[in-house]
C-alpha cells in the first residue's frame, strides 16, 4: 500500500493539511469536478470556518478528507491528517483505521446520525472500546465520562436512553461525545447546530469551543451562518462553486471582506440591529455548467471582461497562506454599514388591539389530542394585528408559534378564547365559510418543494386558486398569472416549468405568487425562508417587504430567527412553551427586552455585527 | 406491556370468531354432505334419515349455536363416515405438516436473508443482478409447477430423489424447495431494498465516520435496522406457506393436513374441514400476534410508542 504512509512528526502534527484537492463525481473524461483546487490547513486548537451556500462544496471537502464519499467519486491532490495521508486508492479497511482516531465528524442531523434502535450508552461504549482498544468495563467508564464532558444532563440515566427519547441538542451532545471517543486531532463539524434552537445552538457552540481549549484539537466548522462562524471560528475559508474564494482570520474576513461574494454573504445576513438583508442575484452554478472565468462573475456587480475569461487563482504560495482572495478586483477597506434604526416597516396604525384589529387572538388556547390525552399547545394568547401591519411570531421549537398560525388560518379551532378576522370568528377548515375565508388569508409554508405539486406546471399552480374560486375567464386568469409571476420577480417563461426544474428560491416565489393570486389581506409565512440559502433568503425578505409596502398586505411572519423578525416586522410576539411572554414594537423590544426569556434569546443569536472576542484568537 | 398484549389477544380472538362463523355458514350453504357421500340413486327417505341423524335437518341458527357450545367443551364434531372425532383426525396429520412448513419457513429465512444482504452490499454488480434475476424467476413460478418440474428432473430424469414418501429427511428436499422458493425470493428482494435504504441513512455514514468497518456496520447496525420492516413480511409469509402447503402436499402425496383438507372438502366432511380451517386460521392470526410482539422486542420506538416501555 504505497499511498498509506504513516509518519510521525516531531511535536504536534498539523491536524489537517489539504493541498490542491480536486474532487470529482464519476471517472475518466466525463467526470464532473465538484470541488476544485482547494487548499487549507488547520493548526492544533484552531477552528476553521468553512462557509458558503449549498452546492459550494463544503461538505464534499470534509467527506473527502475522511474518505467517506464512497464509490463513484475521485479525489486528486493531497489530504494529510495528523499522521496519515488520505489517498483515493486507500482501502476501506485502511480508512476505517484512521477515522475516529485522527479525525472525527459530527453531522447536521444528530438525531438521524445515531443508530435508532440502540441505547446511546451502548453506541458510545462500543466506539470507545474499538477506538481506544480497552475492555467493556473500562470503555463504559470512559463513555460515561464523555457524556459528562459534553455536559449531558443526568448522564447516568441518559446512558440508557434511545436517540428518539432525547432532544436534538442532547443527541448532538451524544454525537460530539462519540466523536471525542478516539481522542481525534481533528473534528469536522458539518452544520452541527443548524437544526437546533438558538439557545441550544449557543450551548453547543460553547461546548465545541471549550472542548477545543481542553483537547487542542483542530476543528473544521462548516456553516452557512456567518454569525455562527464569527462567534466560534478563528479563521474562515469561503467556498463558492467548489473553490475557495477567500480565506483569512475571522476578524479580517468579517470586518474587511475582499471578495465580492464574501461581501454579498455578509450583506445577506439579517442582523439584530435591523440591517436589511441584501441578497445576491442569481444562483450558484451547478458543477455541470460552471462559467469559464470566475464562477461568481455572472452574479458579481464588479465583474469586468477579464473576470469572465480568466480564472482568478492566486499562486500556490498564496493559496497555502492563511490570507487569500481569488479576485482580480478585490474590495478594499473595512465593512461600513449604515445601521438602520428606523422602524423596519412603517406601521400604518401605531397602536395595536382595539376594534379595528384585522386579525386577533383573544385568550386563545389550543389542545391537540394525543394518545396520552390532550396536549395544550398554547394557552391564554392575546395578540392582534392591524390592517397593513406586520407581526413576527418568534420562539423555539415547541413554543407554539406554528399553532398560532394554525388558529389564524382556521386549520385548528380554538379550545378556549377566540380567533377573529375582521371582527368575525375565523371559520374552521372544512366548513363552507372557510373556503370564502381563504380568499383573505393565505399561507406560505416552509418547504416550497413540498407545498407544490411536483407534476403540475408552475403557471397552472398559480392559476389554481383562481379556478377553485371561479374567478375570471380563462384569458383573465392567464393575464393574472403573468402579473403574479412578475410581482414575485419571476420570468414569464417559468410558467411552463415544473417545480423540480427551478431553484429553491424561485420555488418559494411561486408559492408566494400562488398565495397572492386571490389578493389576500393577510399572508401567514411559517418559517418561509428557513430552508433557503442566506443570499436567497435575503431576496425573499426583500420581496415580502415590497409586497407589504405596495399591496397593502399584512404579514404574519412565524420564525425562529430573531434577526429576520427584526428586518421585516414592526411588531413582535415572543412565544415560549405555549405562552406569549412578550409583545411589542420590534425596535423597542429588541433594544430593551422586558422579559428575561427575550433577553436570553437575543443573547443567543450569533450576529455578524457582534464584537469578536479577541481573547479567543490563537497565536498566528 | 400487559394492556397492549391483552388488547392484541382480544383482537386475535375476535378474528378467529369471524373465521369460524364464516366457514360454518359457507360450508353449509354450498353443499350437502349427505348427498355427496351417498350414491346418486339412494332412496330420498334414507338421505333424510341420515340428515336427521347428523342433525343437519335443524335450522342453521340452532346448528350454529350447538356448534359453539360443543366447541367450548372441546368437541370439534365427528367425521360422518367413520364417526371418529375430527380433532383426532386432524391432530394425527399435524406433525407431517409442521415438519414441512417449519422447514420451509427456515429455508425462506436461511436463503432469503443472506441473498438479500449480499445483493444489497454488492449493489449494481453482476452478483446483485444475478440474485435479483433468480428472485424474479423464483416468485413468478407457480409452486405446483415448480413441484412437478422438480419431480420430473430429480425423480424421473436423473432418479436422484423419490417422488413421494415422507419417512426420510431427503423426502423433505423437493417439497420444501417447492413451498419455500417463492417466499425466499420475496424475502431476498425485500431484505435487499430495506438494507439499501438503511445503508443510505445518515447513521450509517456516521458509523463509517467513527471508524467502524463495513462488516461491523452490515451485521451490527444495518441488518438489525433492516430486519424490522422485514418481520412484517415474514408474518404474512406464514399465511402463504400454509396456503402453499395444500398444493405442495397434494403434488408430493405428503400426509399432512393440506391433503386432508382437500379430501375432506370433496367428501363434505364438515367437522374436519371446519377443524382444519380453524387450526390454519389460528396459526395465522397467532403468527401475526407473534410478529406484533416481536416488534416490541426489537424496535424500542414501538415499545415506547405503544406505552409499554419503562419511561
Amino acid at each position: 500500500m504505497p499511498d498509506f504512509a504513516k509518519e510521525t512528526d516531531p511535536g504536534r502534527a498539523m491536524p489537517l493539511a489539504i493541498s490542491n484537492l480536486t474532487v470529482s463525481l464519476g471517472v475518466g473524461e466525463g467526470r464532473i469536478a465538484v470541488v476544485e483546487d482547494v487548499s487549507m490547513q488547520v493548526r492544533p486548537g484552531e477552528i476553521l470556518g468553512l462557509v458558503g451556500e449549498s452546492g459550494s462544496g463544503k461538505s464534499v471537502t470534509c467527506l473527502a478528507a475522511l474518505g467517506l464519499l464512497g464509490s463513484g467519486w475521485q479525489t486528486d491532490g493531497e489530504i494529510r491528517l495528523a499522521r496519515t495521508r488520505i489517498a483515493g486508492s486507500m482501502s476501506e479497511k485502511a480508512l476505517s483505521s484512521v477515522r475516529g482516531l485522527e479525525a472525527a465528524m459530527v453531522f447536521q442531523d444528530a438525531s438521524a446520525s445515531l443508530n435508532p434502535i440502540q441505547r446511546i450508552g451502548k453506541q458510545l461504549t462500543e466506539t470507545v472500546a474499538r477506538l481506544r482498544k480497552v475492555g467493556r468495563g473500562e470503555a463504559r467508564e470512559i463513555a460515561l465520562d464523555l457524556l459528562r464532558r459534553v455536559e449531558m444532563p443526568d448522564p447516568e440515566e441518559r446512558f440508557y436512553s434511545y436517540p428518539f427519547q432525547l432532544s436534538g441538542g442532547q443527541n448532538q451532545r451524544v454525537m460530539i461525545a462519540v466523536a471525542l471517543a478516539g481522542r481525534p486531532e481533528l473534528l469536522f463539524a458539518d452544520e452541527p447546530t443548524t437544526a437546533l434552537d438558538v439557545t441550544v445552538q449557543s450551548q453547543i457552540l460553547e461546548l465545541i469551543k471549550s472542548l477545543r481549549d481542553e483537547t487542542k484539537m483542530g476543528v473544521v466548522f462548516v456553516s452557512h451562518d456567518l454569525g455562527v462562524v464569527k462567534e466560534v471560528c478563528d479563521s474562515v475559508a469561503v467556498m463558492y462553486a467548489g473553490r475557495i474564494v477567500e480565506a483569512g482570520s475571522v476578524d479580517r474576513v468579517m470586518n474587511s471582506p475582499r471578495h465580492p461574494y464574501t461581501m454579498g454573504l455578509i450583506e445577506s445576513m439579517p442582523t439584530l440591529s435591523g440591517h436589511i438583508p441584501d441578497g445576491i442575484e442569481g444562483q450558484v452554478p451547478s458543477p455541470l455548467n460552471r462559467p469559464p472565468g470566475c464562477a461568481f462573475a455572472p452574479r458579481c456587480g464588479r465583474a469586468r471582461e477579464r473576470c469572465r475569461k480568466e480564472l482568478p487563482i492566486g499562486s500556490s504560495d498564496e493559496k497555502q497562506s492563511k490570507d487569500y482572495v481569488a479576485c482580480f478586483f478585490p474590495l478594499t477597506g473595512d465593512l461600513t454599514r449604515a445601521v438602520n434604526s428606523e422602524p423596519v416597516v412603517r406601521s400604518k396604525v401605531a397602536n395595536a388591539g382595539g376594534e379595528d384589529a384585522l386579525l386577533e387572538l383573544k385568550g386563545a388556547a389550543c389542545d391537540y389530542g394525543t394518545r396520552r390525552g390532550l396536549f395544550r399547545a398554547i394557552s391564554g394568547v392575546t395578540l392582534s394585528m392591524q390592517k397593513g401591519g406586520s407581526l413576527a411570531v418568534i420562539g423555539e421549537s415547541g413554543s407554539g408559534k406554528s399553532t398560532i398560525g394554525k388558529l389564524m388560518l382556521g386549520i385548528e379551532p380554538t379550545s378556549e378564547g377566540t380567533a377573529r378576522f375582521n371582527g368575525r370568528p375565523v371559520p374552521i377548515l372544512g366548513t363552507k365559510d372557510h373556503i370564502e375565508f381563504t380568499r383573505s388569508v393565505q399561507l406560505v409554508p416552509q418547504n416550497p418543494y413540498l407545498s407544490l405539486d411536483p407534476r403540475a406546471a408552475i403557471g397552472s399552480q398559480i392559476e389554481e386558486p383562481l379556478e377553485i374560486h371561479g374567478i375570471g375567464t380563462r384569458q383573465e386568469r392567464r393575464t393574472r398569472k403573468f402579473e403574479l409571476l412578475e410581482a414575485v420577480g419571476l420570468h414569464p417563461s417559468l410558467s411552463d416549468r415544473y417545480p423540480h426544474e427551478v431553484s429553491g428560491g424561485q420555488c418559494q416565489r411561486v408559492v408566494i405568487a400562488r398565495a397572492l393570486a386571490l389578493r389576500p389581506q393577510v399572508l401567514i409565512c411559517n418559517e418561509a425562508t428557513a430552508s433557503l440559502d442566506v443570499s436567497v433568503q435575503a431576496r425573499i425578505i426583500e420581496l415580502l417587504r415590497d409586497l407589504h409596502g405596495s399591496h397593502n398586505l399584512s404579514i404574519v411572519f412565524i420564525t425562529h430567527d430573531l434577526r429576520l423578525a427584526r428586518s421585516l416586522c414592526d411588531r413582535v410576539a415572543v412565544m415560549r412553551s405555549g405562552q406569549l411572554v412578550e409583545l411589542g414594537e420590534t425596535t423597542a423590544t429588541f433594544e430593551d427586552p422586558q422579559h428575561p426569556y427575550t433577553r436570553q434569546l437575543l443573547a443567543s443569536i450569533p450576529d455578524v455585527e457582534a464584537e469578536h472576542d479577541q481573547s479567543r484568537e490563537i497565536a498566528q | 406491556m400487559t394492556g397492549f398484549v391483552i388488547r392484541k389477544i382480544l383482537r386475535t380472538l375476535f378474528t378467529l370468531f369471524l373465521v369460524v362463523t364464516f366457514v360454518f355458514f359457507v360450508l353449509r350453504l354450498t353443499g350437502d354432505p349427505v348427498s355427496a357421500m351417498m350414491p346418486d340413486d339412494t332412496d330420498p327417505a334414507i338421505l333424510d334419515e341420515l340428515r336427521k341423524q347428523w342433525g343437519l335437518d335443524r335450522p342453521l341458527g340452532i346448528q350454529y349455536v350447538e356448534y359453539w357450545r360443543n366447541l367450548f367443551q372441546g368437541d370439534f364434531g365427528n367425521a360422518y363416515r367413520d364417526g371418529r372425532p375430527a380433532l383426532e383426525i386432524v391432530a394425527e396429520r399435524i406433525p407431517a405438516t409442521l415438519k414441512l412448513t417449519l422447514t420451509a419457513f427456515a429455508f425462506i429465512v436461511i436463503a432469503g436473508f443472506p441473498l438479500g444482504i449480499v445483493a444489497a452490499v454488492k449493489r449494481g454488480t453482476a452478483i446483485d443482478r444475478g440474485i435479483m434475476t433468480i428472485s424474479v424467476t423464483g416468485f413468478s413460478l407457480p409452486n405446483f409447477f415448480l413441484g412437478i418440474l422438480l419431480i420430473f428432473l430429480l425423480s424421473v430424469t436423473f432418479r436422484l430423489l423419490p417422488a413421494y414418501g415422507s419417512d426420510h429427511w431427503y423426502n423433505l428436499i423437493m417439497p420444501v424447495i417447492t413451498l419455500g422458493t417463492a417466499g425466499a425470493a420475496v424475502i431476498a428482494r425485500f431484505v435487499r431494498s430495506s438494507m439499501l435504504e438503511v445503508l443510505n441513512s445518515p447513521y450509517i455514514r456516521a458509523c463509517r465516520a467513527r471508524g467502524m468497518t463495513e462488516r461491523e456496520i452490515i451485521w451490527t447496525v444495518a441488518l438489525p435496522n433492516a430486519s424490522i420492516p422485514t418481520i412484517t413480511i415474514l408474518g404474512f409469509m406464514v399465511g402463504t406457506i400454509i396456503g402453499g402447503s395444500i398444493v405442495t402436499e397434494t403434488v408430493f402425496a405428503w400426509p399432512g393436513i393440506g391433503r386432508l383438507l382437500i379430501d375432506a372438502v370433496t367428501s363434505r366432511e364438515l367437522a374436519v374441514v371446519q377443524t382444519v380451517v380453524m387450526m390454519t386460521a389460528a396459526s395465522m392470526v397467532f403468527a401475526n400476534l407473534a410478529v406484533d410482539l416481536l416488534y416490541l422486542v426489537i424496535d424500542p420506538r414501538r415499545r415506547y410508542a405503544s406505552g409499554t416501555g419503562e419511561q
